[in-house]
């Protein structure tokens, strides 16, 4: 029983996600359907309008293999081959270094930030 | 056939390159990245073509939507953490936004690469499906913005663990931020090896760097005319 319940889930899951595709190409916005889905649910379970119940083991499972499911697409890098090159190769580097500066100004100011609240709440 | 084929592959290197990594512990073999090498790497040597092996890839990749969407489990989980923090939350998303686009335009003008490369690395750090659209409409090449997107959440999982100690962040939120600001679904994915906490942090950061990138990215190319 417990497995086609989690079936069900996940196809709870499919739904609120083609709905936000819906809504994307209904509104012509860049954001895309996947995201506009996880708010939606968020706001729904958030507000008690979704029960978790619901949800909780089709998201589970399906969150268990994330990363499985971004291999189809990140082996589509065959496709350009030209990165093999001297300015792919530059351009990589600069990807790298920008992204190992984001992360840092990402992590360190909500670090600052969050510090900063616990320190007010102490006193 | 040949799609079922295709599928198991992948689903049987991906389940042997989890196995390896549970027992090596090393970022630089987290499934994700070995995988993607070897079953490319068999596509090349075999010579089948990208489309041919979507014909079973698409099965595994029409998952992605519908746990991108599962996300919203762990973030209701940390609800009364997310409202708690929401100023540090969208302090360091901001600055993780402002840094991702103004560092990227910057070091590439330094080496003086061609404009459509930078407009093309502009939306690197949001998730594949807001840079696409992003570096399109910004005058960027769509394909080549999915490989910077992809270099992107790799540097985040390989990198990552040992660049946040080492730069001093070790909380939950810290983490999550900037694994969700700079290296979007894949970094949420990484974040999930440290707990429900920082994973659902890194979705924050993702959602919110997607929904705020897709605005600001060309804002920022209009503004500082790229």
């Amino acid at each position: 029983m417990k497995i086609i319940k989690t079936i069900i889930q996940i196809a709870v899951l499919y739904g609120i996600y083609f709905l936000g595709e819906s809504i994307q190409s209904l509104l012509q916005i860049p954001i895309p359907g996947s995201i506009i889905g996880l708010l939606l649910l968020f706001t729904a379970l958030a507000f008690h309008i979704v029960p978790v119940e619901w949800i909780e083991d089709g998201a589970r499972l399906i969150l268990t293999y994330l990363p499985l499911f971004f291999i189809p697409a990140t082996v589509g890098v065959i496709n350009y081959p030209d990165f093999l090159s001297w300015t792919g190769l530059l351009l990589v580097i600069i990807v790298i270094i920008s992204t190992l500066a984001t992360m840092a100004a990402a992590g360190w100011v909500s670090q600052f930030f969050q510090l900063r609240q616990s320190r007010k709440e102490a006193k | 056939m040949f799609a079922i084929f295709m599928i198991a592959f992948t689903i049987g290197v991906f389940v042997l390159m989890s196995r390896l990594y549970a027992r090596l512990y090393n970022p630089l073999f987290v499934p994700v990245l070995t995988s993607t090498i070897i079953i490319a790497s068999t596509l090349v040597i075999f010579q089948i073509p990208y489309e041919s092996y979507m014909t079973g890839g698409k099965w595994i990749d029409s998952f992605l939507g519908p746990a991108v969407v599962a996300l919203a489990y762990p973030m209701y989980r940390q609800r009364k953490e997310i409202t708690k923090y929401m100023l540090p939350i969208m302090m360091g998303v901001l600055s993780g936004l402002f840094t991702a686009l103004t560092t990227g335009f910057w070091f590439a003008k330094l080496v003086g690469v061609d404009r459509t490369f930078i407009l093309t690395m502009v939306p690197k750090s949001l998730t594949t499906p807001v840079a696409i659209p992003v570096s399109a409409e910004i005058g960027g090449i769509p394909s080549m913005a999915i490989v910077f997107t992809m270099v992107a959440g790799f540097t985040g999982i390989v990198a990552g663990p040992l660049f946040l100690r080492l730069i001093g962040i070790k909380g939950a939120l810290g983490m999550g931020m900037a694994l969700g600001s700079a290296s979007h679904a894949l970094g949420t994915s990484k974040a999930f090896e440290y707990g429900q906490e920082p994973a659902s942090m890194s979705s924050v950061a993702m959602s919110l760097s997607a929904v705020f990138g897709s605005v600001i990215g060309p804002l920022f190319v209009w503004l500082f005319h790229i």
